[in-house]
């Protein structure tokens, strides 16, 4: 793993959020910090709020009361476009690829936001990141495997260095071994290379090592967070995520 | 054999204005999530501005025609601003802005109708001189609108496939929401694809009018079920498989002319139009609406 992506992170910060749709609040009054160099991760059942939290973020989800910050400025409900420009990548769970258009051209949209000549260089230093894109460059992105279709979706957002990723349950519908390879190489790779990572994780475990920080989500509220080490020795923690019949690894 | 030849060479004129046309219809349905039902009367009062430019202001036909290029263009931004949108902003369910359209249509059309009346016009201009290839006669007005196709036709290609625009226009297309993340300003690029395609429209309209030689308010009315049959055909938003569609239904529809009465040539469309919705609803690339 190599390619010039380091960065200068910043931090994202939500204070008291709430956010829905059509006025109803589904995450409620959530404060969540992420810092540079580090991984901060969101765990949960399905329909505790996480995707609504990551997408009210970056823009896409109204927030309804609260606020969110990247550095020093207050980024609560700004356009999506506008939350790009400030360096905030965001990675959505499903449909985060334009399937239609070819790797190059998907990876050229992630770089819009470069001067033009910039672009080509850009676009070198992900590849270096993710070498098996360099093959598929002229291929549909439509066409991809789940794996090579996700490594297409970081590259996207990585062509404007952002300082601060958001990703939504990267590894849903990976092979094991492909979904481990993408948290613990590269998704901790980001932080180490200085940018802030805010994870959205379905598999507990696996999150849990790649996180300097987890945050246990239920009925659209932060209910436990801490450490690694001191959520897994939580009875609460490991009682539904790591043991049991609710076991989610 | 002759008539089949005739009738060709009558389908590739049709299919280089229906091409044009098709091809910004498309346009505007892939990114902007409207079926224009309008297009037909933007195109008809494109035609008249031209008219009335090379008639009462004595322009040459070619030049009036960038009065309806601007006219297509300037109608369309229009539309979409003051009427499409606001209807979209209350997030009505899509057949309230087929409704809408529809309606834009009818006060384009018959608006139109009650300012020019119900005479038929026609542009003063020559055909110029008969051409004859391989048993096909064109004039060569007829000529310059398949050349007029072509180059429109690469025009478009080179937008989408190699400009930043056309690529920001395709990601826009296939997923809105993601080409915000990206930084691209979605809105900037719907309002620019409404002028583009909307200049599509009047120049279709100007060389349909130039082809058809006379032509009055109505004219195009039922031009949008050529539109509709080449677009499903060749899948709806997919801008390629509306240039083949455009020169599937052109050929099919006159060469059929030239065997049957040719007052059945929209009724020929329209049921290309219903197998294609009933057996292959995206197109004989089998895609959903993409650009």
């Amino acid at each position: 793993m190599s390619g010039d992506l380091s960065t200068a992170g910043q931090i994202l910060r939500a204070t008291g959020l709430s956010a829905g749709y059509d006025g109803r609040a589904i995450v409620h009054d959530v404060s969540v910090e992420a810092t540079p160099g580090k991984v901060v991760s969101i765990v949960g059942p399905n329909g505790s709020g996480k995707s609504t939290l990551l997408k009210s973020l970056v823009g896409v989800v109204p927030v309804l009361g609260g606020s969110v910050s990247v550095g020093d400025t207050d980024i609560t409900n700004m356009t999506p476009e506008r939350v790009a420009t400030l360096g905030v990548g965001y990675v959505p769970q499903i449909d985060d690829v334009f399937p239609p258009l070819t790797v190059k051209e998907n990876l050229d949209i992630g770089g819009y936001l470069l001067p033009r000549h910039e672009v080509a260089a850009r676009i070198d230093s992900v590849l270096e990141f993710f070498p098996r894109l360099k093959s598929m460059m002229s291929r549909r992105a439509g066409k991809l495997s789940g794996g090579e279709r996700k490594m297409l979706a970081m590259g996207r957002v990585l062509m404007l260095r952002p300082s601060v990723l958001v990703l939504d349950e990267p590894t849903a519908n990976l092979a094991p071994l492909v979904a481990t390879q993408l948290l613990e190489e590269y998704i901790r790779g980001f932080a180490e290379k200085g940018s802030t990572v805010l994870l959205v994780e379905q598999r507990a475990k696996a999150a849990l090592r790649v996180s300097d920080w987890t945050c246990v989500l239920g009925g659209g509220r932060i209910v436990l967070q801490g450490p690694p080490s001191e959520l897994e020795n939580n009875p609460m923690f490991v009682e539904s995520f790591l043991g049991g019949g609710a076991s989610r690894r | 054999m002759s008539v089949f030849l005739s009738s060709l060479g009558f389908g590739l004129i049709t299919a280089a204005v229906l091409a044009i046309a098709t091809v910004g219809f498309t346009m505007q349905f892939a990114v902007t999530n409207v079926l224009n039902l309008a297009y037909g009367s933007v195109m008809i009062n494109s035609a008249f501005v031209t008219y009335y430019l090379n008639l009462h202001a004595h322009l040459n036909a070619w030049v009036a025609m960038i009065g309806g290029v601007v006219t297509g263009s300037v109608a369309s931004y229009l539309i979409n601003r003051c009427i499409f949108t606001p209807f979209q902003r209350r997030n009505l369910p899509p057949i309230t802005i087929v409704i809408v359209a529809l309606g834009v249509d009818l006060c384009g059309t018959f608006g139109l109708q009650a300012i020019v009346g119900g005479s038929y016009f026609n542009y003063r201009q020559s055909p110029g001189r008969q051409w004859h290839f391989w048993g096909m006669y064109f004039s060569t007005l007829q000529l310059t609108i398949i050349g007029i196709a072509v180059v429109v036709l690469a025009l478009v290609h080179w937008l989408l496939k190699y400009t930043r625009l056309g690529k920001a226009m395709r990601a826009t297309s296939a997923n809105m929401n993601l080409a915000r993340n990206s930084g691209v300003r979605t809105q900037m690029v719907i309002s620019t694809t409404w002028i583009i395609s909307g200049a599509l429209c009047g120049l279709a309209g100007t060389v349909f009018a130039m082809d058809t030689g006379v032509f009055d308010a109505t004219s195009a009315q039922l031009y949008i079920v050529l539109l509709l049959s080449a677009m499903f055909l060749g899948g709806p938003g997919e801008p390629y498989g509306a240039m083949l569609g455009a020169v599937t239904i052109g050929v099919a529809t006159e060469v059929s002319a030239g065997f049957i009465n040719p007052q059945y040539k929209e009724v020929i469309a329209f049921v290309v139009l219903l197998g294609m919705l009933m057996f292959r609803p995206y197109g004989i690339f089998g895609k959903e609406k993409t650009l």
